[in-house]
């Protein structure tokens, strides 16, 4: 009986979701202006330092914070989802992006991070890459038409890599990926100033095991809802 | 001068000897080529125990010596320990080189102190063995957001002596000392998402430098300690901008829709390398810190270059390259270009006030090891004081 009742909710759930994708699936892809980069110039000769000098002696003390209180995040459920093995899609790869800026300002401060809502829609990557596949251009559609629907709902996506880069490079890559998914949200009538984005980098494995189906699940974008009214929500 | 003992010799003290005389490092060239251990110094240590022992025999291997039997060795190093460190170095010859005694401080420190002496001595530059390095530590543990938890470290540079320095229990991460300060600027997670902090070691004040939306990352102070280099994402897309130390006056250097990461300084403060995935592949590219367009860095046609750092004699960039996978391989070019040369593995270089060594992260397995490379001899010598994963080092200059 309990099992009959979940299953119907997600085959409801589902249905949903892709009623919501299909209506806004006529959407068309902006084309965005790009600034040409203008050419080279002559950098400046470098000189020799002194040498080095070791550092005084003496113990490294304090841990205070002073001049910053961050304040503590609240708790949300841990979200591992079930990843998804991917097949070697080759669609949408490398499609020019342009540079929408991010919110200035505060961003969602005081509001409770909602994990959940959004959760069945968490987009993968291909290796080293960050545009968003066809296939995953479903889930970007279905969220698109939630914030629609909820305008005054805040959005921030999460970019997160697979090891198999440098620290340095997943996190502009991790970045990159969260910016790609955040555009698709805009060119489908998402207000730029409703989404923003962080980077994990490779901090955030949702399975840490080294094979390829783990590094497939780690390449993703996950969606954290801030919705305007905690209470109102679910 | 140079003596060549058989042909392979003397073509190898050739050619690193027109290398050398090129930087101006003629006479440590004449001292390091003529060795027979592929560039290594080979001495033999005698007389100490204990801590003292392995701390003297570590700190010259990272320096580019080899420990060998007292009939293969360049030099002898001999002495005791117990209220002081004594040592008499003696050269082939056995004419004294140095005979010094360190009473004071810890019996590390003191070993640190003659270690630093004789690598002055047989290299005529400055030693490493006093300085200190941060870097990212992370204890394998998730908290409750399902986040590998990292933590900023501060030790000496052989990892002995560690310090934590933040204790906020979130991703903290891409530490970078600003040069000539007691003062670590670091990314942390703390306030909910990514913000770049000062933190001042001596008071334990932190300062928020850098909080905007989207990434605030790859914090690199200018040599003369007044300018920040960043990746903001801000502008919808990673790209380096630079302001003043404490945030103000900030400036937008590049405008790709790639990704741009990892900025290093120039040591006159000018110049700026970072990494960028402009145009396909990532490549170096060079930009003037007060604005104009970027430049590709030559680096012989090789691909995936990430994370370079610029020598602080201006001579060198180290780099990573991506080869694809897991493994990542450790490189130094010119810095006015040309074509990079192989001198480890490993990834995120950061070089030491010397230009000679570097700390670099080794992955083994799922651990990250922090490991000293000898760009020179091409040797590295794993930091065995830490457990769990590091990443991220960076040297204090």
């Amino acid at each position: 009986m309990q099992y009959s009742m979940k299953r119907l909710l997600q085959v409801g759930l589902l249905g949903l979701l892709a009623a919501l994708a299909m209506s806004s699936a006529g959407c068309k892809t902006r084309p965005k202006n790009v600034t040409a980069l203008p050419g080279s110039e002559a950098r400046a000769g470098g000189t020799d330092l002194p040498a080095g000098k070791p550092l005084p002696s003496g113990g490294n003390t304090g841990n205070g914070f002073a001049g910053t209180s961050p304040g503590a995040r609240p708790y949300n459920p841990n979200n591992t989802g079930p990843g998804v093995d991917l097949p070697p899609a080759t669609d949408g790869i490398d499609k020019p992006i342009g540079n929408t800026p991010l919110p200035a300002g505060g961003f969602g401060e005081g509001r409770t991070e909602d994990r959940e809502t959004l959760k069945a829609n968490v987009v993968y990557f291909e290796y080293d890459k960050s545009a968003v596949k066809k296939s995953e251009q479903i889930k970007v559609a279905a969220v698109a038409e939630y914030l629609k629907s909820h305008p005054d709902a805040l959005l921030t996506v999460e970019g997160n890599c697979d090891e198999r880069g440098t620290e340095g490079y997943n996190l502009a890559l991790g970045e990159r990926r969260a910016l790609a998914v955040r555009e698709a949200l805009l060119n489908l009538g998402v207000p730029a100033a409703s989404v923003s984005t962080v980077s994990f980098g490779e901090a955030r494995p949702a399975d840490p095991a080294q094979t390829d189906a783990a590094y497939a699940k780690n390449r993703r974008a996950e969606f954290v809802l801030l919705p305007a009214n905690a209470a109102a929500v679910r | 001068m140079i003596r060549f003992t058989n042909c392979r010799q003397g073509f190898m003290a050739a050619l690193v000897a027109v290398v050398f005389t090129c930087h101006g490092w003629a006479q440590e060239a004449s001292i390091v080529i003529e060795d027979k251990v592929a560039g290594l110094v080979p001495i033999h240590i005698s007389g100490y125990t204990g801590e003292v022992d392995q701390t003297l025999k570590f700190d010259l291997e990272v320096a580019g010596f080899v420990l060998v039997a007292p009939d293969k060795a360049r030099y002898t190093l001999t002495g005791k320990n117990g209220t002081q460190v004594e040592g008499t170095l003696a050269d082939s010859a056995r004419r004294a080189v140095l005979a010094r005694s360190y009473p004071g401080g810890t019996p590390r420190a003191q070993a640190h102190s003659l270690s630093d002496d004789v690598v002055q001595a047989v290299t005529g530059r400055p030693g490493i063995a006093r300085t200190k390095l941060a870097f990212k530590h992370e204890t394998g543990k998730r908290n409750q957001h399902n986040e590998m938890v990292s933590e900023i470290f501060v030790a000496d540079y052989d990892g002995a002596n560690a310090f934590q320095l933040t204790q906020d229990g979130t991703v903290s991460r891409s530490p970078a000392w600003q040069p000539g300060h007691r003062t670590l600027f670091y990314t942390s997670f703390r306030p909910g998402r990514p913000c770049i902090f000062s933190h001042d070691l001596a008071t334990g004040a932190r300062s928020p430098i850098s909080n905007f939306n989207g990434m605030n990352d790859g914090a690199a102070i200018s040599p003369d300690g007044t300018k920040i280099a960043m990746v903001l994402s801000k502008g919808g897309s990673p790209d380096i901008w630079v302001g003043n130390v404490d945030g103000s006056g900030l400036r937008q250097l590049t405008s790709t829709r790639e990704a741009e990461s990892s900025p290093t300084w120039s040591p006159d403060s000018r110049t700026l390398c970072f990494s960028s995935s402009e145009g396909g592949g990532t490549r170096l590219q060079l930009i003037s810190a007060s604005g104009g367009s970027m430049r590709p860095l030559n680096i012989g046609g090789l691909r995936g270059a990430t994370e370079p750092d610029w020598s602080p004699d201006g001579k060198w960039i180290a780099f990573t390259r991506m080869g694809g996978g897991k493994n990542f391989e450790i490189y130094r070019v010119d810095a006015a270009g040309g074509v990079a040369e192989q001198i480890g593995e490993g990834e995120d270089p950061s070089w030491a006030p010397n230009s000679r060594t570097l700390a670099v992260i080794r992955r083994q397995g799922n651990v990250r090891k922090l490991s000293l490379l000898d760009a020179f001899t091409k040797q590295p010598k794993d930091v065995r004081t830490i457990s769990g994963s590091c990443g991220q080092p960076s040297w204090a200059k």
